[in-house]
């Protein structure tokens, strides 16, 4: 995975951008899909509680990395959405959760791997493994140079333009 | 949405979230076609003359590639292998990734390809770093147009834009 504050750069100018296309989604339904951006990387909680552990306190299998799928990715997203009040942005906020959720997985899609496959990222509904470019690996710093690059354009034109 | 449905549907959605995590963990073994590390240690010669793909430590650099420790998931080293690689940037205390083919009771792997994930330790201390700035400016500009109600269990929309959405 690229490191999250890229994550949460590039969910900002791709959101910011669809909104000049979608006029509801302005700067504060931009921040939920921004959220979204960090739903796989929830995955991290095994830094606190890690499979082995969960595992021998359970006494099955368990892998947090279920989270960093889409599977993963859509149930956190309906439990963030339950979080708003009325129906059309409980709606709204889990389009945009899932959005941002596959946006992370789309960017982590396009990293290094060895073997040339990326992670099964579309589990449950697949195992299949896309070809990746491996344009970069998650320590790349110009990762995150690009991002704010790109972040503080989008930025820019969507100040000049409204 | 009543607070007490809003949690009940919390629970429920964070039940499906672990059920998720022990199906996947019960599974993947399964479906991911490269062995594991607690395969490996279980089988080592199993996938002898196959092309893996294996993640593990570098802890040594040799004239001919590395020697590289392949853990299982409670942390045990579950082999070490000694990997054949002309012109690798892999460094030791390094995490790689290496594909290529497994021989003699998985000890040998000749190298296709490596990938050098983490050079060293300041590799990761770098990325935990800056994701937490990502975790932060996510979080403070989501808040900056969102408030709690923490008697109510939900957001609720701070009054800037007048967007009616229902």
């Amino acid at each position: 995975m690229a490191d999250l504050l890229s994550h949460v750069l590039l969910a900002f100018a791709a959101f910011t951008a669809v909104g000049w296309v979608i006029s509801w989604l302005d700067r504060r339904w931009v921040t939920v899909g921004m959220v979204g951006s960090v739903v796989p990387d929830l995955n991290r909680i095994d830094l606190l509680a890690d499979d082995y552990f969960i595992e021998q306190f359970l006494g099955v299998s368990f892998d947090w990395g279920a989270i960093h799928t889409l599977g993963g990715v859509i149930v956190v997203s309906a439990a963030g959405a339950v979080l708003f009040s009325t129906r059309r942005q409980q709606v709204r906020v889990f389009c945009l959760l899932v959005a941002g959720g596959c946006s992370h997985l789309f960017v982590d899609g396009l990293k290094a791997w060895a073997d040339g496959s990326n992670g099964a990222y579309l589990y449950p509904f697949s195992w299949w493994r896309n070809p990746t470019p491996g344009w970069y690996v998650s320590a790349d710093k110009w990762v995150l140079i690009l991002s704010l690059v790109l972040a503080s354009g989008i930025l820019l034109v969507d100040k000049l333009a409204t | 949405m009543q607070r007490r449905n809003r949690l009940l549907f919390i629970v429920v959605f964070l039940a499906g979230v672990a059920v998720l995590c022990v199906h996947y963990g019960g599974v993947y073994d399964r479906n991911w076609p490269h062995p594991s590390g607690a395969q490996l240690a279980d089988e080592p010669g199993g996938w002898d003359g196959e092309q893996v793909l294996l993640f593990g430590t570098v802890t040594e650099t040799t004239e001919e590639g590395f020697v590289m420790a392949v853990k299982t998931a409670s942390g045990d080293t579950a082999r070490i292998l000694t990997v054949y690689k002309d012109q690798t940037e892999a460094k030791s205390g390094g995490l790689v990734q290496v594909y290529g083919e497994l021989s003699n009771r998985g000890t040998i792997q000749h190298a296709e390809s490596v990938v050098v994930v983490n050079e060293g330790p300041d590799d990761s201390q770098y990325k935990l770093s800056v994701s937490a700035v990502g975790i932060l400016v996510a979080a403070g500009a989501f808040l900056r147009y969102w408030g709690i109600d923490w008697h109510r269990l939900q957001f609720y929309t701070r009054a800037q834009s007048g967007d009616d959405d229902g």
